[in-house]
């Protein structure tokens, strides 16, 4: 994508090829349903080969670009199929959107599963799970000081990933 | 000195911004804080992080990425050609309609048909615009038919009959034989548009066929036009 424009047929594969995926992934957890997330992905990289010629890569990745434009596929289909985005079932901020509760959802556990096994093995047991770290230690067969650091550098690896998707605090 | 208490504490920032740390072990940590700007800093990025994992379901991430469908790329992909071609058809119809508006739209008893030479770029490929006549009220077929070095190129627009028609379509050389250029299925929508090709010379192609329902339909393609502009004529007898 050296221009970043999508105006050519060959540009819509690429983009497809880069994107679907996790396009695909957001559709899902917030319509939970593999028909309209498909039809959901489908519409978005049609709207965006119809608005090409807009695109600005100056102003944001194509990334983002077609993130915006799925998310309000998701509204419209959400609309039209009278089915409310699915939010999860804790940590509900009242001020947020129930989409983009999906979408903050869905970037937190894509990151997760990019980090590497032993970084989320140890953020899994001792926050997800709330596990002592001397017993997660002796479970892994490691000093309790190397889960100390395996979730310290966890941490900053999930921001690192965080960040590569466009993710900003 | 200082880099060495650092490097002491670092590791236990991850656990310290996840509020798991002991209070003896915290209030130690909270300490270093104090005089360390750069652990602050630190703190404050890995904060930023801890405060979103509530929102992630580890049930979820457990689980391998969902994928879209393998062929979902290729559907994409398909219906993004299909709407470049229509919108070059369009294109070039609409040109088409300006040089012969007012004739195609009296045209109706006889296929009409046309040579345009396409303006721009100095090309001088002709190109056959043909009408479908005698079709059911309601029902439109036109082509646009481009000589190639492989064969013809089709471009068909069809409206009016009813949605997932498979249409085939064929061309008819001087000799009677019959040369398949593919089919396609016609789908509901303000128009529709297929980019077909056949292996058959523009300018041996006698007539255009198009076999759609149990019907088909048949218009001539001008020889005497085509062989006017086309600089194949030779080899074309």
């Amino acid at each position: 994508m050296a221009t970043g424009a999508l105006s050519r047929e060959r540009d819509v594969r690429e983009a497809y090829a880069a994107h679907s995926g996790e396009l695909y992934g957001f559709a899902l957890r917030s319509l939970d349903d593999a028909g309209l997330a498909e039809e959901a992905v489908q519409e978005t990289f049609l709207r965006a080969w119809r608005a090409g010629e807009r695109f600005d890569p100056e102003i944001g990745s194509l990334r983002t670009w077609l993130f915006a434009i799925l998310r309000n596929v998701v509204i419209d289909l959400g609309r039209a199929r009278s089915v409310r985005p699915k939010v999860a079932e804790s940590g509900i901020e009242p001020s947020v959107e129930p989409l983009d509760e999906a979408l903050l959802s869905w970037q937190v556990e894509e990151a997760m599963r990019r980090i590497g096994d032993d970084h989320r093995r140890v953020l899994v047991e001792t926050y997800y799970r709330g596990r002592p770290y001397a017993e997660v230690a002796a479970e892994l067969g490691v000093p309790e000081g190397t889960v100390k650091s395996r979730v310290y550098y966890g941490l900053r690896a999930l921001r690192v990933v965080l960040e590569e998707m466009g993710y900003e605090d | 000195m200082k880099t060495e208490r650092c490097r002491d504490w670092r590791e236990s920032l991850g656990a310290y911004a996840l509020g798991h740390l002991a209070a003896p072990e915290r209030a130690a940590l909270e300490a270093h804080l104090e005089g360390c700007p750069d652990c602050r800093e630190e703190v404050k990025a890995l904060s930023g992080v801890a405060v979103l994992l509530p929102h992630a379901d580890p049930e979820r991430f457990a689980a391998p990425a969902p994928q879209p469908p393998a062929d979902l790329g290729e559907r994409i992909a398909a219906t993004v050609a299909a709407e470049g071609k229509r919108d070059l058809g369009r294109r070039k119809r609409r040109r088409f309609q300006l040089a012969f508006g007012g004739v195609a739209a009296t045209a109706a008893v006889a296929a009409l048909l046309t040579l345009v030479v396409l303006p721009g770029s100095g090309e001088t490929t002709p190109e056959q615009q043909v009408q479908f006549a005698s079709l059911p009220s309601g029902v439109a077929i036109d082509a646009t038919l481009e000589p190639h070095s492989f064969g013809t190129e089709i471009h068909m627009y069809v409206s009016g009959i009813r949605s997932g028609t498979l249409c085939r379509v064929f061309l008819r050389g001087a000799d009677g034989s019959r040369y398949p250029a593919g089919s396609f299925r016609y789908r509901w929508g303000e128009d529709s548009v297929a980019v077909l090709s056949s292996a058959l010379d523009l300018s041996r192609t006698e007539a255009i066929g198009v076999h759609a329902g149990n019907r088909t339909f048949i218009a001539p393609v001008d020889q005497a036009t085509v062989s006017v502009e086309n600089e194949t004529k030779e080899d074309a007898t």
